[in-house]
C-alpha cells in the first residue's frame, strides 16, 4: 500500500503528513505525533477512551480513518486547555473527583465538552445518556456525572464547586 | 477530628491536573528511541504437548529483530509461593489453555512481528482438555500438572473443633449450594510492558503493576541478576483491582527479547488478551451448611467451596482462602469447618479479583435470609445477632482491634428506610441487605513493612520516596496528604517519588488494601521524624522546648502562642548552615503472625485490621423481560477513619458498580471447549452511566488504634458487601431465593416461572 499525503488541523495546528489508507485517526494521533492522550482501550469502538472532536462534534478516533479526517478540525484531548487554563469542564473533574486511575478521563472529557457545547445546563439523565458510549471501570460515574453538571455551573449546596469551598487555604 | 489542616479533609487528587490534561502516561503512551514491536504467539490448544517449536521461517523476513521460546528462558518457573511454582514464562513441553505463551518475537514494526508469529511452526500432540473442575477430580484424563494428583492445585483446611457437637445442638439447620462463573477485571487499560538495558546491563522496565518490588524479585530471579539491576520504573496504570499483582509472563519476555535485541522493546496487549492472558476471577461451587439456636444465632458452619483455578496457580493459596476469611471476619460463628479446593482446568489463569468470591459470599447472606425468614425473624436483626464485635477474636485467631460492625448496619438501614421498606414493598419491588469485611494486608514475610525516606531541599520543599503504588485508587495523593499534614507544608510543596524499585524501599504492594495502613504509616513516621529534627532546630531559634512546637501551612509555630513562629524554609536553611540533616526515614511493619501459612497453618494473627461493610439496595425487577432496575444503593463502611471522603466517596460508587451492578448482574464468561466467548468489550457486559443507581455513601469511623490517623482500608467492604445486597434485593423482589449469579435475566425469569408453576392461583 502507497501512503497519501494529507493535511490534517489537530488542536488549531496545521499538519501535514503522510498516511497509509488504513491508518486510523487514533494510530496518527499516537504514533505519528505522540499526541498519546487519546486512549486505546479496546480498538473496536465500545470504550470511548480514544473520543476526539472532528469538526466539533465527538468521534471514536479507532474506528475514524485518517484519511476521514482530512481537510477537518481534530481537537484532542491536549486542546482543551488553553496554556495552562483549563477548561471549565477539566477544572470539574479535578474539583469533583471525577478521575481516579484517569485512562477513560480524556475520552469522558471529550463526550462531556461535546455535549455541554449543544446542551447547555444539561439534566443527570441527559448527562448519563451522553457518557454511555465511554466505559469507567474505577468510579461508578457518580462524581463523572457531577462534574458534567456543575462545570462552570457552581452549585451551592455542592461541597466541591471551587467557587463554593477552596478546599485548603491559598497561597500567600 | 477538626484538630488536621489537610487530613479528613476532601482534597482534589494531586495526580488529576496532568490526568485532565491529556499528559499523563501509561506504558502504552511511552515511545522510546529505536524501540522495537513485541508480540507473544499463544497456544490454540486448550491442552497439548509441544512436540517441536520451528522458528527458523520466522527469523528470516527483514526487520524481525528476535524470535524467543522456551529453550531461551532456561526452564525458569514462576509460583507466587515456593510450592506453587508451576508456570514457565514460555511453555516448553505442553500448553495448558487457549492462550498459553509459546514464543515472542520482535519486529521493527507490528505488521512484520505479526508475519513473524505466523511463521513460527509450533508442532502439538493434542491432549483431551478438561474443562470443568468436578470433572478434573476424577483424573479421568492426563493430569495438568503432574505433580498434582487429582488436579488439586491446592486445598486449604480449617477446622475450629466443635463443629459435628455444635451442629447436634442446633434448632435448624440448613444446607444451600451457590454458584458462580467467572468474571473479569477490564481494566480500563489493557495490559502493556516496556523493556529495556541500560548502558550498565541494568534491565529498565514498565508496566501495570499492584507493587513493583513484586516484579523486581521474580525478573532478578529469571535473569540472575541483582534486585539493585532491576529497576521498575513508576508509570501510570490503568486500574488493577486485583489484578495486577503478579509477574506477567510478558514481562519476562519483553525483557528477553530487549536483552537479546539491545533495543527497548514494547508489547501491547489487545483487549482480548488482557480478559485471556493475565487473570480472571475464579467460578466458584460453594456449599453452605449452617445450624442455627433457636434466636438465630449461628453455632456451626460449615463450608466446602470448588473453585475453578485454571491452568496455573497464580496466587491460588490466598485466592482459595479469602472467600472464607472475609465471612469469618464478618460474622461471629460458634464453630466453622472450611474446606476450599483450587482445581486445575485447561482455561485461562484465575487470581484475585475486587468480588473475589462473590458467589461464595452471596450464597452465605442468602442463606442467613432464608433461616431469618424460617425463624420469623428480621434480616437485620439476623445480622446484628452475628455481626463481629470489637475486642473478639475471628474464628482463625485474628483480634479484632477495632470494627464498627453494627454502625454500619444501623446507618445503612436508617438511610435506606430498609426495616419500613423490607415486607412491606409491591410486587417485583424489593430490597436486600449484604454485609462484608475485608482485610488489610497478610503475612508477607520480609516484603510485609514499607519505608519512606523525606528529604528537604533548600526551598524548604519536600520530595517524598514511598514504595507505594497507585493503581488508580488516588495512594499518591493519600501519600502527599500525609506527609503534607505531619511536615506543615501544603500538598504542592510535596513531590512524590514512589513506585520505582531503584530509588524507593521495599513496600508490601497496593493489591491487599495495605496501602494506607502499611504504607501510609510509614510516611507519616518518616515525616514526623523529620519534623522532629526541624523543630529541634527551631526550638534553639524560638528558645522554646520542641515539645511546645507545632506546624502548619509552611510555619513552625509554639501551640499556644502561634504568633510565635518561623518558615519552614528559615528553619532547612539553618539547619544546613549548622551541619545538620533534615532528612529522615520511616517505616512501618505490621505486627502479624509470621507463623501463620494459608495452606499448612491459617490461624493466627492475618493482619492489624480489618474493614466492614454494609451495602443496602432497592430493586424492580420487570417480571416481562427479567431486566433489574436499582432504585438506589446505600453503602456504610467502617473506613477506620476517612483521611479524604472525596476520594473515598468515589471508591465507594465505584465498588457498587463493580461488586454489585457488574458482579451481581450483567458480569460473566461464556465458554466453548476453553475457548472464552465474551473476551471483548462488546460483549462482555460492564455497567454503564445510564445503569447506576443514585449511590448514599456513609463513612462510619471507628479509628484503629493502629491505622494511621485511625484509618484502614477504603471500600473494598463495600464492593463484597454490595454483590451481596444486590442478590438479597432481586430475591426479595421476585420471592424466590436465588442460588446462581449473577442475577441474568434469564436465570430471573425462569425463577419467576417455577413459582409461578408450583403456587398457580
Amino acid at each position: 500500500m502507497d501512503k497519501i499525503e494529507i493535511s490534517l488541523t489537530i488542536n488549531e495546528t496545521p499538519y501535514q503528513m503522510r498516511v497509509l489508507p488504513n491508518d486510523t485517526l487514533l494510530e496518527v494521533l499516537r504514533n505519528q505525533l505522540d499526541l498519546t492522550g487519546s486512549k486505546e482501550g479496546c480498538d473496536e469502538g465500545v470504550c470511548g477512551s480514544c473520543t476526539v472532536h472532528m469538526d466539533g462534534k465527538p468521534v471514536r478516533a479507532c474506528l475514524t480513518l485518517a484519511l476521514e479526517a482530512r481537510g477537518r478540525k481534530i481537537k484532542t484531548v491536549e486542546g482543551l486547555a488553553t496554556g495552562d487554563a483549563l477548561s471549565d469542564l477539566q477544572q470539574s473533574f479535578i474539583d469533583h473527583g471525577a478521575v481516579q486511575c484517569g485512562f477513560c478521563t480524556p475520552g469522558m472529557l471529550m463526550a462531556g465538552e461535546a455535549l455541554l457545547s449543544t446542551t447547555p445546563g444539561p439534566d443527570e439523565q441527559t448527562i448519563r445518556r451522553a457518557l454511555s458510549g465511554n466505559i469507567c471501570r474505577c468510579t461508578g460515574y457518580a462524581k463523572i456525572v457531577t462534574a458534567v453538571a456543575h462545570a462552570g455551573n457552581p452549585q451551592a449546596p455542592c461541597p466541591d464547586c471551587r467557587t463554593q469551598t477552596p478546599y485548603l487555604q491559598a497561597k500567600e | 477530628m477538626s484538630e488536621y489542616a489537610i487530613i479528613g479533609k476532601r482534597m482534589p487528587r494531586v495526580d488529576s491536573r496532568a490526568k485532565v490534561m491529556g499528559k499523563t502516561k501509561f506504558t502504552a503512551d511511552l515511545n522510546l528511541p529505536n524501540m522495537l514491536v513485541g508480540k507473544i504467539k499463544r497456544s490454540p490448544h486448550a491442552h497439548a504437548r509441544i512436540i517441536h517449536n520451528d522458528t527458523t521461517k520466522a527469523k528470516a523476513p527483514p526487520g524481525v529483530m528476535s524470535v524467543v521460546t522456551g529453550k531461551d528462558t532456561a526452564g525458569v518457573k514462576w509460583g507466587v509461593f515456593a510450592y506453587t511454582r508451576d508456570q514457565q514464562f514460555i511453555q516448553t513441553d505442553k500448553a495448558r489453555y487457549i492462550g498459553d505463551e509459546v514464543a515472542g518475537v520482535a519486529a521493527i514494526d507490528e505488521e512484520t512481528a505479526l508475519k513473524a508469529l505466523d511463521l513460527i511452526e509450533v508442532e502439538y500432540e493434542i491432549l483431551p482438555p478438561v474443562f470443568d473442575p468436578m470433572e478434573a477430580m476424577t483424573m479421568e484424563t492426563e493430569l495438568i500438572h503432574t505433580e498434582f494428583p487429582n488436579n488439586i492445585n491446592i486445598h486449604v483446611n480449617i477446622d475450629t473443633g466443635q463443629v459435628d457437637e455444635n451442629f447436634a445442638k442446633a434448632h435448624y439447620i440448613r444446607e444451600d449450594t451457590f454458584v458462580a462463573p467467572e468474571e473479569s477485571y477490564f481494566q480500563a487499560e489493557p495490559y502493556a510492558v516496556v523493556a529495556r538495558f541500560d548502558s550498565e546491563d541494568c534491565l529498565e522496565i514498565w508496566c501495570p503493576n499492584g507493587g513493583p518490588h513484586m516484579k523486581s524479585k521474580p525478573l532478578s530471579n529469571a535473569f540472575k541478576i541483582p534486585l539493585h539491576r532491576v529497576k521498575v520504573r513508576k508509570i501510570a496504570i490503568g486500574g488493577a483491582f486485583g489484578g495486577r499483582s503478579e509477574i506477567c509472563p510478558a514481562d519476562y519476555i519483553c525483557a528477553l527479547l530487549a536483552k537479546k535485541t539491545g533495543r527497548p522493546v514494547k508489547i501491547k496487549f489487545t483487549r482480548e488478551e488482557n480478559t485471556i492472558a493475565t487473570r480472571q476471577g475464579h467460578a466458584m461451587i460453594t456449599t453452605h451448611r449452617t445450624g442455627v439456636d433457636q434466636e438465630g444465632r449461628v453455632l456451626a458452619r460449615e463450608t466446602t467451596c470448588y473453585m475453578d483455578g485454571g491452568a496455573y496457580s497464580s496466587t491460588g493459596p490466598i485466592a482459595t482462602s479469602v472467600p472464607f476469611l472475609s465471612m469469618e471476619q464478618a460474622y461471629r460463628m460458634g464453630s466453622v469447618r472450611y474446606n476450599g479446593y483450587r482445581i486445575y482446568t485447561n482455561k485461562p489463569i484465575r487470581g484475585m479479583i475486587r468480588v473475589h468470591g462473590r458467589g461464595f459470599a452471596a450464597g452465605l447472606d442468602t442463606q442467613l435470609d432464608m433461616i431469618a425468614a424460617h425463624l420469623n425473624i428480621d434480616p437485620v436483626e439476623m445480622r446484628l445477632k452475628n455481626s463481629r464485635q470489637q475486642g473478639e477474636y475471628t474464628s482463625t485467631k485474628s483480634f479484632v482491634a477495632s470494627c464498627a460492625m453494627d454502625e454500619t448496619i444501623h446507618k445503612a438501614v436508617a438511610k435506606s428506610g430498609f426495616s419500613e421498606k423490607f415486607g412491606n414493598l409491591p410486587p417485583f419491588h424489593g430490597i436486600g441487605m449484604g454485609t462484608n469485611s475485608v482485610q488489610t494486608g497478610f503475612p508477607m514475610g520480609i516484603r510485609g513493612g514499607s519505608q519512606a525516606f523525606i528529604k528537604f531541599n533548600e526551598d524548604g520543599e519536600a520530595t517524598v520516596m514511598s514504595g507505594v503504588v497507585d493503581n488508580g485508587q488516588g495512594n499518591d495523593n493519600m501519600v502527599v496528604q500525609i506527609a503534607a499534614e505531619e511536615l506543615g507544608l501544603l500538598p504542592e510543596d510535596i513531590h512524590l517519588v514512589s513506585a520505582d524499585t531503584e530509588t524507593t524501599a521495599s513496600d508490601p504492594g497496593s493489591y491487599s488494601q495495605v496501602s494506607t495502613f502499611v504504607g501510609g504509616q510509614a510516611v507519616k513516621i518518616a515525616a514526623q521524624n523529620c519534623r522532629a529534627k526541624l523543630f529541634d532546630v527551631a526550638a534553639k531559634v524560638l528558645k522554646v522546648e520542641p515539645s511546645t512546637l507545632a506546624a502548619k501551612n509552611r510555619l513552625i509555630f509554639v501551640k499556644d502562642t502561634p504568633e510565635i513562629c518561623i518558615p519552614i524554609k528559615k528553619v532547612v536553611r539553618i539547619s544546613l548552615l549548622n551541619f545538620t540533616s533534615v532528612n529522615a526515614e520511616g517505616g512501618y511493619w505490621p505486627r502479624v503472625d509470621m507463623k501463620r501459612e494459608w495452606v499448612s497453618n491459617p490461624y493466627g494473627q492475618m493482619c492489624e485490621a480489618f474493614s466492614f461493610g454494609t451495602t443496602i439496595v432497592e430493586v424492580k425487577v420487570n417480571p416481562a423481560t427479567g431486566q433489574v432496575t436499582v432504585l438506589n444503593a446505600t453503602a456504610a463502611q467502617d473506613v477506620g477513619y476517612a483521611l479524604n471522603p472525596l476520594v473515598l466517596e468515589g471508591q465507594f460508587e465505584g465498588s457498587i458498580a463493580m461488586g454489585g451492578q457488574g458482579g451481581m448482574l450483567t458480569e460473566y464468561h461464556e465458554w466453548k471447549e476453553g475457548r472464552c466467548l465474551n473476551p471483548t468489550m462488546l460483549d462482555y457486559k460492564l455497567p454503564l452511566a445510564c445503569d447506576m443507581p443514585p449511590i448514599h455513601s456513609i463513612m462510619v469511623e471507628s479509628i484503629d488504634p493502629k491505622g494511621p490517623y485511625g484509618a484502614k482500608e477504603a471500600a473494598m467492604s463495600i464492593a463484597m458487601s454490595a454483590a451481596q445486597a444486590y442478590a438479597a434485593a432481586v430475591s426479595n423482589a421476585i420471592g424466590v431465593y436465588m442460588d446462581s449469579f449473577p442475577l441474568t435475566p434469564d436465570k430471573i425469569l425462569a425463577a419467576i416461572k417455577a413459582k409461578e408453576n408450583k403456587e398457580p392461583e
